[in-house]
């Protein structure tokens, strides 16, 4: 995120565009809604007549993956009808004309053709966002898990830029990070083409800086692979060992017939985990691993803020924590490492080499933590970032975006466009919140499972009256990929032609169906449209 | 510039725009309230923070009163205490309010003032019944323990806009409902327990905590919620190395105490029996027990013979988006130091 | 959304509002109850949460959220209705029709409830039959009423009382069959102040009417034309002028005698003040057991308008839902955004953030019927009326032991004994009286003997002259009895927001109940003391007050009363 939480309760203007906050960010919603007590308008755009969607001033029902139509709509008018920031677009940005060039090319009805809104609501939502300023766009994987994911976040900061919503308080673009550390995931170097801290591992000065850091001449100059590639080439052995640390992809990964196939195909699997999981049963080593309060350490959350988690309890029986396995594989691999602590190594190491972290060490995260970038121990950490509309490189650079289509799309065989994402109640595959109850086994029937105990199928009640199924029963829904049985939900929220479902539970998994088509160079999986069917049991 | 306002003889001074509550607080003097709620602000429901203004007739309530320069508080006269006795002395006189088995015994705010103001027994008894309600997923509702404050109503509405709860009937009959006198189950309340979080008393409690532990046992640890990306601070509650309960951490960046339904609630996976306890190995398809010597030799040994057979690129990882940075620093410096590649990636973008 | 309740949205300048009118308008719709859905419904069209709804439903008494029977048979014992012989009525319905209050008849007939004050003190014992009124009703009466609804003819309702207007400013010739028409009160110069007020400048009517010293006659006494005052100058947001026709303490009856036969009076008060202050929208917020009252108002502001008497304001009768505080001035401005009817903390005041937080004004019926008077003949005209600061016309209302209760217009500073001697005289010995509607101290016969009837000299005289409403006790009463009946009352109306008036009162209505049935102890007297000495002064809003006050009177001056009661 740009800018903070703590803006939200004094914004005067939310732009919410595939992010639905009241389940996946249920704490940054009550902000949300309190800024709407205290005034502010809500906009809202989303396939899904979701809560903050009723809730909203204006609330657009955007067809699945049409964003990039969308946003160049409403840029169209902000552009014909000269209400963008020409001062803040002159000063601080570049490639207006090329973006320019493109958006012209989406009059609002045109958007309004491919992304069901209307034209004259477009119009409403751009003069809007013109008269209220500064607004904060907030979005989530709405805009992500898409093939043209990365298109779509870069229309979003384009329409920031061009609105001038950058570099100050209560602005911004502001993607809300699904998981509690995967921001930390990103600062850590967790990427195959950055260090710690988003320093490019292609940059022979970096290879050299941390070559000396680690003690090391060897470090690899060369991106590797990303998720989808490193399993794909499972099947074509290039990749023999793979190493998986806490994730369940057996179930979070699109199209689990053939990510199964992809495991199943690894010639030497490793886990890191704290349960067993369906991704386990392909393991030829486990490691048991500490979990949430039995290890120090820090998360990084959605607004780059640095906090603190802390221990309360041994990990059971032999169970350690996962730095320290690391480590004694390092060892074996002939590398001694010296930090014996959480605290060691962001104090000594991490701090050390990434410059945007320099600041922070473990002595300041005591109450609130820090916001990043923070460059040195008097910094008092970063709120909103861009300040006065100076962007990291210099220019925001405006990008002209066409729209493309997802990559499978509704027909007669599958009607039905499936979109997915999480629940409130529950989280990712449920290896936590289905152990919540009083017996902390999964699947018993107290705690959070007995708040939903099996996933359904959100459905229209005109798909539904169309197709004869009831609320409640159990109905088929399949794909070109696989099918699964579950109930159907009938509910408000989903338009007709659209049904939507989680990968929460492992039966009747949204990944059985989903597609496993990326977004070229992100490599995000297209979890928000694929064509399915639903059929009567 | 600065104002002083005169409590109980010592001058007070403050800045800006504060109530008498608040800067008695500041300055250690107890008042006794039930309604007020600093995130909630002045209710003025429960009259029992009443306190004695030079030159008002009536007694006022502190919590509402805007302290102004030169004011001058009293609030421990006799009329002062007799008001405020007798306000206590009607909530203890209603409903059942059993200290012995509650399990905000200690942490009450209703005890609290009782014992300030040395009420020993309740001075008169009045009974009227309410059934528990259990329905809730994670939190029990006791009417016989609510005193009609309304901040879980205020929170609720207020705070988190969940909208649930409201005050239904009226008088002496009224009570805390969810939405149209439901029970909380099969209610529209998602769980969030910022009710809870508020309640004064122990009209509101979390389910799993019962019986666990006596206020005093308690010991408080401040940590981060492991669910979304919020980041939302929790105080655990602990017994032992045993979670009680979780609540928020009030005034603390993001979220001011507030949590949701998983960040509160959602924290036993930790101590179930399913845990990984020890290194596994397959062999023959199924996993045996190993120690850790065998599991990471077995590990690196494989390791080293692929890097020797077909290079560091054969080898990828995939780190964790749900543990630590540190974890994940010491995964890609296993990756890039120890065997390397920058075959190394987690779920960044999902 | 239905039409017809789009009509009642659109009255409102804030949706919110409309929840108790939708809700009365669903319950209508659906044989007098209002279901679970219906409740949905309302909070699906105002865009509200379903508890909000519910809690509004459940505040107000006249919300039916069970079923009740095709008749709802609904009599009033509260202390008017007591000292009139209500019991003996409900006694002899629940043997007639083999039910306890409280109950519906197994056919779906009847449901029988007591109540607690209708406004008809002078004419009960009263029966409120669904939303019609059935007043002066004997046993004999009341089996025909019963059969009556029994075989579906439509019954007749008595509501003769003595009525006497000294003054004649506030009330007009009821026995006139169009009395309340405009035809008719133009007949006999009205609507010529609002005439003459539209020319005068508002600062000057203000001035006029601080000049003439009226003061509010809804029970406070503040001086009408000083509360206008405090409306802040130069303020951008819009002025609401509330009408307070709420009259809803036991033995006050006393507005409704205007507004059901002399309408356009109230009407053109409102017109008149709302010119004053800048108003351009005004409300009546009636009591909701008034329905066929709010009718003759809606017909009469119907016939204003299109009379073109009502070009400056915009008028919207609102109908409570039964609830006595909100006759308290914040509750009601409440009551009207659509909440429970639950007095606000002051500061701020109503002149300065009172409807939908703009500047408000809030002023009885009886004072707003008052302003043309004052227009047409002056201050120094209304000034003939009264003494030095207690000036004007006052309507009494005598309820009770009295041998012919009425309403009585007499310049304030009548002497009571006078107004009783006007109501017949007192029937019996007298015992007590109370002359400011229930919520002041009683007066022993002896205090009573001199007792002028002004703010000022109840005041000197140890109780308060409150909205007027006398209400007169003999010797037959048991004044722990009657203090039963005052503080049950007051518990049942009791909001709930604050400790000492929602517990106090439940705590005292115990003591009170024990001593009654002969199960109080000496301490219980003491403790009834304690507790109203505390709670004058420490509650939210002047509730607290109201009943602890009159219990206090009671015990204190009756206080061997309520010892003989206790068992030795």
């Amino acid at each position: 995120m740009t800018n903070s939480f703590g803006e939200f309760e004094n914004a005067k203007l939310f732009f919410l565009i595939g992010t639905n906050m009241t389940e996946a960010h249920p704490v940054a919603s009550y902000y949300v809604k309190r800024a709407k007590l205290k005034g502010a308008k809500i906009i809202v755009a989303d396939p899904r007549y979701q809560a903050l969607a009723k809730k909203a001033d204006i609330y657009a029902q955007i067809k699945v993956g049409s964003d990039v139509a969308f946003i160049n709509g409403l840029m169209n008018v902000l552009i014909t009808e000269n209400l963008y920031d020409k001062k803040f677009v002159e000063e601080n940005t570049e490639g207006f004309e090329e973006m320019k060039a493109t958006v012209m090319k989406y009059p609002p009805e045109k958007a309004a053709e491919i992304s069901g809104v209307s034209a004259d609501l477009i119009r409403e939502i751009a003069r809007t966002m013109a008269a209220i300023k500064p607004g904060m766009l907030c979005y989530t994987l709405g805009i992500t898990e898409h093939t043209c994911g990365k298109n779509n976040v870069m229309s979003t900061s384009n329409l920031q830029m061009l609105l001038g919503n950058m570099g100050m308080e209560s602005a911004g673009v502001n993607p809300l990070r699904g998981q509690n550390n995967v921001q930390g995931a990103c600062d850590m170097g967790a990427l195959p083409n950055v260090y710690p801290g988003y320093q490019a591992v292609t940059d022979p000065k970096n290879k050299e800086k941390f070559e000396k850091a680690w003690g090391v001449n060897n470090l690899s100059d060369k991106v590797g692979l990303m998720i989808p590639d490193m399993m794909h080439e499972l099947t074509t052995k290039k990749v023999r060992a793979f190493y998986i640390f806490g994730e369940n992809l057996a179930r979070t990964d699109p199209n689990i017939t053939h990510v199964e196939h992809e495991l199943e195909s690894a010639e030497f699997l490793v886990c890191n985990d704290i349960f067993h999981t369906e991704t386990t049963r392909f393991a030829d080593v486990i490691f048991p691993a500490a979990a949430w309060c039995e290890d120090e350490g820090t998360f990084s959350s959605s607004e780059r803020r640095l906090n603190r988690v802390r221990k309360i309890k041994d990990a059971p029986g032999q169970a350690m924590p996962n730095w320290w396995i690391f480590k004694q594989l390092a060892k074996r691999l002939g590398h001694d490492w010296t930090s014996n602590s959480a605290q060691e190594i962001w104090d000594n190491e991490h701090s050390m080499v990434a410059p945007a972290f320099a600041g922070i060490k473990y002595n300041r995260l005591e109450g609130d933590g820090l916001q990043w970038p923070c460059p040195n121990e008097e910094h008092p950490g970063t709120k909103f970032l861009h300040k006065d509309g100076k962007f990291t490189r210099g220019k925001g650079l405006f990008k002209g975006i066409e729209w493309t289509p997802p990559a499978e799309v509704a027909d007669a065989e599958y009607p039905l466009v499936l979109s997915t994402g999480r629940r409130l109640v529950h989280y990712h595959t449920r290896t936590q919140t289905g152990r919540c109850g009083l017996d902390r086994v999964l699947d018993d029937k107290t705690g959070l499972n007995q708040m939903m105990s099996e996933e359904r199928v959100d459905m229209s009640a005109a798909d539904a009256q169309k197709l004869g199924v009831k609320h409640g029963e159990y109905v088929k829904v399949s794909s070109r990929r696989g099918a699964v049985k579950v109930r159907a939900k009938v509910t408000d929220e989903i338009p007709a032609g659209m049904v939507w479902m989680s990968f929460h539970f492992s039966e009747g998994n949204a990944n059985w169906l989903c597609n496993n088509v990326f977004d070229p160079e992100t490599k995000t999986a297209e979890y928000k449209a694929c064509a399915v069917r639903i059929d009567k049991i | 510039m600065s104002k002083t306002i005169i409590i109980n003889g010592k001058e007070c001074v403050f800045d800006g725009n504060k109530t008498v509550l608040q800067i008695a607080r500041e300055n250690g003097f107890y008042i006794p309230s039930l309604c007020y709620h600093e995130k909630l602000g002045p209710a003025s429901k429960c009259r029992v923070c009443v306190v004695e203004v030079d030159g008002i007739r009536n007694l006022q309530t502190s919590c509402s009163t805007a302290a102004t320069d030169g004011m001058k508080i009293t609030t421990d006269s006799p009329r002062v205490l007799e008001a405020q006795r007798m306000v206590v002395n009607l909530l203890l006189a209603n409903g059942n309010h059993n200290c012995m088995i509650c399990e905000k015994n200690g942490d009450c705010e209703l005890q609290d003032a009782a014992y300030h103001l040395g009420i020993e027994l309740p001075a008169f008894v009045v009974e009227e019944h309410e059934d528990k309600d259990d329905s809730g997923a994670f939190i029990i509702r006791d009417g016989n323990k609510c005193i009609q404050c309304g901040r879980c109503i205020e929170a609720c509405n207020r705070l988190v806009v969940n909208e649930v709860l409201d005050f239904g009937f009226r008088g002496g009959h009224t009570q805390v409902v969810c939405d149209g006198n439901k029970p909380m189950g099969d209610s529209s309340c998602v769980q969030c327990g910022e009710c809870v979080q508020v309640c004064p008393v122990g009209a509101l409690i979390e389910k799993k905590a019962v019986g666990k532990a006596r206020s005093w046992e308690i010991q408080k640890v401040r940590t981060t919620c492991p669910y979304c990306g919020v980041g939302c601070q929790q105080e655990l509650h602990l017994k032992g190395d045993q979670i009680v309960r979780v609540k928020g951490v009030e005034g603390a960046k993001p979220n001011d105490g507030h949590l949701c339904v998983k960040g509160r609630y959602g924290y036993d996976f930790i101590y179930s029996k399913e845990r990984l306890t020890t290194p596994l190995i397959k062999k023959n398809g199924k996993f045996e027990e190993a120690t850790w010597d065998e599991a990471l030799d077995l590990v690196a040994d494989k390791f080293k013979q692929i890097i020797k057979e077909s290079g560091p690129d054969a080898i990828a990882g995939v780190s964790c988006a749900r543990s630590t940075n540190e974890d994940s620093f010491y995964m890609q410096k296993l990756f890039r130091a120890a065997i390397g590649t920058n075959n190394i990636d987690h779920c960044a973008r999902t | 959304m239905d039409a017809s309740i789009k009509k009642i949205v659109a009255r409102y300048p804030d949706e919110k509002s409309a929840i108790m009118p939708v809700m009365q308008h669903l319950q209508r719709e659906n044989k007098n109850f209002l279901s679970e859905d219906a409740m949905d419904q309302a909070a699906s069209v105002i865009g509200c949460s379903k508890s909000k709804v519910y809690g509004v439903a459940t505040y107000y008494t006249m919300f039916n959220t069970q079923p009740v029977g095709k008749f709802h048979l609904q009599v009033d014992t509260c202390v008017p209705g007591f000292l009139h012989g209500a019991d003996a009525v409900v006694e002899h319905l629940e043997k007639k029709l083999g039910i306890k209050a409280g109950e519906t008849t197994k056919d779906g007939m009847f449901t029988l409830s007591r109540v607690q004050d209708l406004g008809s003190c002078a004419t009960g014992p009263v029966i409120q039959v669904n939303d019609r009124y059935f007043e002066n009703m004997t046993l004999a009466k009341t089996d025909a009423l019963i059969e009556a609804l029994k075989s579906g003819k439509e019954p007749e309702n008595d509501p003769s009382m003595t009525v006497i207007s000294k003054c004649g400013v506030l009330l007009n010739d009821r026995t006139q069959k169009d009395c309340r028409t405009i035809a008719f009160y133009k007949k006999n110069g009205g609507y010529q102040s609002l005439k003459k007020a539209l020319t005068m400048k508002p600062a000057d009517i203000i001035e006029e009417v601080k000049e003439a010293g009226v003061r509010g006659r809804g029970g406070a006494g503040f001086p009408a034309g000083m509360k206008w005052s405090f409306l802040p100058k130069n303020d951008s947001r819009p002025v609401y002028l509330i009408c307070n026709a709420d009259e809803g303490e036991p033995g006050t009856f006393k507005d409704r005698q205007i507004m059901e036969f002399n309408p356009h009076l109230v009407i053109e008060g409102i017109a008149i003040s709302a010119h004053a202050i800048n108003s351009k929208k005004a409300f009546i917020y009636i009591r909701g057991e008034f329905n066929w009252i709010a009718d003759i108002l809606d017909a009469a502001i119907e016939e204003a308008k299109k009379d073109g008497q009502l070009d400056n304001v915009d008028i919207v009768v609102h109908r409570g839902g039964g609830s006595y505080v909100c006759g308290d001035e914040t509750a009601q401005i409440e009551s009207l955004e659509g909440k429970r009817g639950n007095p606000r903390v002051k500061p701020p005041f109503p002149a300065n953030s009172g409807l939908y937080g703009c500047p408000t004004v809030v002023n009885n019926v009886e004072t707003l019927s008052s302003i043309p008077y004052i227009i047409q003949n002056g201050a120094a005209g209304y000034k003939k009326f009264g003494n030095p600061n207690n000036f004007g016309p006052k309507i009494f209302g005598v309820s009770g032991h009295v041998n012919k209760p009425g309403i009585f217009e007499y310049p304030m500073g009548t002497p009571l004994k006078e107004i009783l001697e006007a109501a017949g005289g007192v029937k019996g010995k007298l015992k007590g009286v109370i002359v400011g509607g229930l919520s002041v101290a009683i007066l022993t016969a002896q205090e009573a003997e001199t007792l002028i009837l002004d703010f000022d000299s109840c005041v000197k005289a140890g109780t308060a002259l409150g909205s007027g409403g006398i209400m007169v006790v003999n010797d037959t009463v048991s004044i722990p009895e009657l203090a039963l009946r005052t503080i049950e009352f007051y518990h049942h109306e009791s909001c709930g927001q604050c400790v000492p008036c929602r517990e106090g009162s439940l705590v005292i209505e115990h003591k009170l109940h024990d001593l009654v049935h002969g199960k109080g102890k000496i301490e219980d007297i003491d403790l009834i003391l304690h507790l109203t000495a505390n709670i004058k002064g420490l509650t939210l809003c002047p509730t607290g007050e109201a009943f602890a006050v009159p219990i206090q009177a009671m015990v204190t001056k009756f206080r061997p009363e309520f010892e003989a009661l206790v068992k030795r």
